[in-house]
């Protein structure tokens, strides 16, 4: 009954208020389809535009950098797989799990890692953090054997600059890495970005746009979280041109064991053509470790060393050239015709001018001295005579014209030239005149004279040709990314109107050094004739008595020259070698110069013999 | 014969608009989550056995006799409410809030069945005050407190999102339910100063939503990067969608939520404008026929419950899809029979079920003989 009484016929009054609800609704549904239209016909475009960037990410693939050869082709600087082990903090389900799982694989830093990958996952958590680099071939092989239990790990394949020789080639071929901001400006390369490899040193920086390849890139899909789910299309990278070097791998790890890890440089010749066959500069570092990004700690171990590792001895470090400059003061002597090789110099162990006592190395003096003696005894007062005869400005020509005290145009970045100094600055740097005492000790390479080892080795290799000056050379064969191989021909800088029975008087009191009793003996080789010269540079003027150079302090101690050439007859190859410190030329350096020849002539009698069969 | 008889008399043309809307959302659901890899059950078959288990719950709240559903308005009213505090208490915390028991594989949120119970108290209520003339503001205020009593529990949990229908509801049904034009407006003069009185209720999240609700880019890849990659999917659609399967806000995870709350985005983005247009369309219908049973109901019970319970399908849709769109703020409110879930698909049956059972019941008062409404 009750049903019955609130039963009515249908309510006009309710019939209206739920038409005013439905109008509130149609106007709810108005509203959103006109905002439909405005968001995806209106605005389409822009939120089309939007949702593609969110989507679509470009990848760059890194271009493989371009072999350097040596001279026999072996690769000295390749581009090889690195195999790094990669965290993605989001991934990791059970962070001491997983890495107390992989310490039994790979070397690493867990304390390291378990605070890197929390510090990732609340700042961002999609971040690759890596946590080891380099790893090896079997340790690869157990990662990825384990990938079920390291969900957040995995191997990341990367192009790594790698330099097989180490430490031996470090000066000359130097050191890659990330472009620089300056260096981005500076380029006019359109296609090198940021995080581009470069070669920031040596011969990777003077051939950078040779070796450089050109990126390609892949245009991937990828989700919210960043990671890639399809490739739409990809752009190949094109690899970077290869360096053919007169570079050989055999006589540079030679030189630079004879080094011994002392301070100093070595570098070998071809007098002839330029050819540099060895550069070494001690002590070196490690250019692969610069290609995996050079830790701060090492970076300043290697700044503040006070050997200076990272300065390119052979090219930029000058030193006093003491008795190496003997020879070529001798030629300057008998060009400017002042001095008979017969005449006699009399050597009482020094050299009286005004006041002060000049001394001979052989306190004893060494008697009757003429100009084949005084090279090969490398006696002092000789030589002071003729500096005193000649004067400075015949020296520094006859110098300066063989290659000593200027630029020698070698390809590599950053030479530095040394000097041989003349009245004209002499003018330049103080207004007084040249004493006696200034012009005796230039004689023996002594006072402003300095020079950088390869400007000493271009003097000799002058001696070697005869006076033809070559350009050094270290770049023989470019082939860019081309293809179109190019030759970098041999260049003669100048050709010296020395008189040739001057120039074989010279060599053979070169040759007299090593082989007639003379100073260089440590230089001499069986069934070859080595010719060539010791020096012992002082670095400190010492007053009253005589002190042995190896009880002063290291950094006082005289710099150790050895300069030579074989055959003497007729040069192939011309070697320098300069100890800093390093005591005295005939026990410390001939000995390097020696062990690289006789390297030189191994390899060449090996291959004379291969040839025969 | 009744059995029978019941079966004709059903609303065909409701049920069917909103199998349709089902079938949408299932296809969503399968575009949504396809890349999704959850272990399991993947939420395509979940969501399918919703469906079936939600037309069983429409027969259910269908077949019940006449006048059952109105003598059971007030036990389940309270049984809901116990159920609240039981939520609330022991329920289990999920994005920050407590919504949900578990009830074996399936999680429940009982706050969904609040709404309806809501609805059918005040319903229910309304109709025993019935006056001609309006109801007056005395008889109104009991009204309020029955709807504050579950709003209090839902904001509690905080579910500020299921509260602000809940108002929706009590503002729909007092407007269906005859209020004086008087108190109508008194109300809506209190309602609109206790808007303001919201935003210290409010949690440090919840006043973040409504900040980036108005300004977006204050914090794109944060409380701002849902309604940014909502706004792009959409948009991105275009007049016709990328294709079925082929959008990539969904597919590729930029969007969050993209099966359950943004699943409009994601159906949006792949079906373009046109597609939009056809969900609305259907939705529209819907409401209509919602509000159509409500007028045409010559039970006041019935149509103030078919009244709020269109009022309360219109209140998910309309927030879900502004939301969706950027017209709103961020809130947890599912689109109906499109959004993945459970307790909202058993619940929007059952509301449908119910509302076809008391539209049903008019004929048999009528006594006109057996015809179905839409003859």
């Amino acid at each position: 009954m009750t049903q019955r009484l609130r039963k009515r016929e249908q309510d006009p009054l309710i019939a209206a208020r739920v038409r005013v609800v439905q109008r509130v609704a149609l106007g709810l549904f108005a509203l959103l389809l006109g905002r439909l239209y405005w968001l995806q016909v209106v605005q389409h475009e822009h939120f089309r535009t939007l949702s593609e960037n969110n989507r679509l990410r470009i990848r760059t693939i890194r271009a493989p950098r371009g072999q350097i050869l040596d001279r026999k082709e072996r690769p000295i600087a390749e581009t090889q797989a690195s195999f790094d082990l990669i965290c993605s903090p989001i991934d990791v389900t059970d962070p001491e799990g997983e890495i107390r799982l992989l310490a039994e694989i790979v070397d690493f830093d867990p304390d390291e890692t378990r605070e890197k990958i929390r510090a990732a996952k609340k700042a961002n958590p999609y971040s690759g953090i890596t946590v080891a680099r380099d790893l090896r071939f079997e340790q690869v092989s157990v990662v990825e054997f384990n990938r079920e239990a390291l969900p957040g790990f995995s191997v990341l394949v990367e192009a790594k600059r790698s330099y097989p020789y180490g430490t031996s080639f470090a000066h000359v071929l130097g050191y890659v890495g990330e472009v620089s901001r300056d260096e981005l400006d500076q380029s006019d390369d359109e296609w090198l970005a940021m995080g581009d490899i470069v070669g920031k040193y040596g011969l990777e920086r003077r051939m950078d746009e040779v070796l450089r390849g050109i990126n390609g890139g892949r245009h991937v899909e990828v989700d919210a979280a960043g990671r890639d789910k399809r490739l739409v299309d990809e752009v190949p990278p094109r690899s970077g041109g290869i360096v053919h070097t007169t570079l050989d791998a055999d006589i540079q790890k030679v030189a630079e064991e004879a080094m011994e890890n002392r301070a100093g440089a070595v570098i070998a010749m071809v007098p002839k053509t330029g050819d540099i066959l060895a550069f070494v500069s001690a002590p070196g570092f490690d250019p692969n470790v610069f290609s995996r990004g050079i830790r701060k700690n090492e970076w300043q171990a290697l700044a503040t060393d006070v050997r200076k590792p990272m300065q390119n001895k052979g090219l930029q470090g000058t030193y006093a050239p003491g008795s190496t400059v003997k020879p070529l003061v001798a030629m300057a002597a008998l060009e400017e015709g002042i001095q008979d090789p017969k005449a006699i110099v009399r050597c009482p162990g020094y050299l009286q001018i005004g006041n002060r006592r000049f001394r001979c190395w052989r306190e004893k003096g060494h008697g009757t001295v003429d100009m084949y003696k005084g090279i090969v005894q490398s006696c002092d007062v000789y030589f002071y005579t003729m500096g005193l005869r000649l004067g400075p400005d015949r020296i520094a020509k006859l110098e300066k014209d063989a290659g000593l005290g200027t630029i020698t145009g070698i390809d590599l970045p950053g030479e530095r030239s040394g000097l041989v100094p003349d009245t004209e600055w002499k003018r330049k740097v103080s207004k007084e005149r040249w004493y006696d005492s200034e012009r005796a000790i230039l004689g023996i390479g002594q006072g402003a004279v300095h020079v950088t080892p390869l400007e000493m080795l271009a003097g000799y290799a002058t001696l070697a040709t005869g006076g033809e000056v070559m350009r050094p050379r270290i770049v023989r064969r470019i082939v860019p990314m081309d293809g179109s191989a190019k030759e970098i021909p041999i260049q003669p800088l100048r050709k010296l109107p020395w008189k040739p029975e001057n120039v074989a008087f010279v060599r053979r009191a070169l040759a007299g050094v090593v082989n007639d009793y003379g100073t260089g003996g440590a230089a001499k080789l069986p069934g070859i004739e080595v010719g060539g010269k010791t020096g012992t540079a002082q670095v400190a003027a010492v007053k009253g008595k005589m002190i042995k150079s190896g009880d002063l302090p290291y950094e006082l101690r005289d710099h150790a020259w050895f300069v030579g050439f074989a055959p003497v007859a007729d040069p192939e190859i011309c070697v320098v070698a300069m100890l800093e410190h390093g005591g005295h030329g005939g026990s410390a350096a001939a000995p390097i110069v020696k062990a690289v020849m006789q390297e030189y002539f191994r390899a060449k009698q090996v291959a004379q013999a291969q040839e025969k069969k | 014969m009744t059995r029978r008889g019941k079966f004709a008399r059903l609303d065909w043309q409701i049920l069917l608009a909103a199998l349709v809307l089902c079938g949408i959302g299932l296809l969503n659901v399968y575009s949504g989550t396809r890349v999704a890899g959850t272990a399991g059950m993947p939420p395509f078959v979940k969501q399918l056995i919703w469906i079936f288990l939600g037309v069983l719950a429409f027969f259910a709240c269908y077949l019940t006799s006449d006048g059952f559903i109105e003598e059971v308005v007030w036990p389940v009213f309270w049984g809901v409410l116990a159920i609240l505090v039981v939520v609330l208490v022991a329920g289990k915390a999920r994005g920050g809030s407590q919504r949900w028991i578990s009830l074996g594989a399936f999680n429940f949120q009982p706050s969904e069945f609040a709404k309806v119970a809501v609805v059918l108290v005040l319903a229910r209520y309304f109709a025993g005050r019935y006056n001609p003339s309006g109801i007056g503001f005395g008889d109104t205020v009991p009204a309020i407190g029955l709807v504050i009593l579950p709003f209090l529990l839902v904001a509690l949990q905080p579910d500020l999102g299921t509260a602000g229908v809940f108002m929706i509801i009590l503002v729909g049904m007092i407007v269906i339910a005859c209020l004086k034009g008087r108190t109508l407006l008194l109300m809506g003069v209190a309602g609109a100063l206790a808007v303001p009185c919201l935003w210290f209720v409010m949690k440090g999240y919840q006043k973040q939503r409504v900040l980036t609700f108005l300004d977006p880019e204050r914090d794109p890849l944060g409380a701002g990067y849902h309604v940014i990659q909502s706004k792009i999917a959409v948009g991105s659609g275009g007049f016709l969608g990328k294709g079925y399967l082929h959008g990539t806000q969904g597919s590729l995870r930029f969007l969050p939520e993209q099966h359950t709350d943004f699943a409009f985005a994601v159906f949006a983005e792949e079906w373009g404008f046109v597609g939009a247009l056809v969900l609305l369309a259907l939705f529209l219908f819907l409401v209509y026929r919602g509000f159509y049973l409500a007028s045409r109901s010559q039970d006041r019970f019935a149509s103030f419950a078919c009244g709020g319970l269109t009022v309360y399908f219109l209140a998910h849709i309309a927030i879900n899809l502004s939301m969706v769109c950027g017209l709103f703020p961020v809130v947890g409110i599912p689109l109906p029979f499109v959004s993945y879930g459970g307790s909202s698909m058993l619940t929007n049956m059952m509301a449908l079920g119910i509302m076809a059972n008391l539209a049903r019941s008019r004929f048999t008062f009528q006594g006109s003989g057996e015809r179905s409404i839409n003859a």
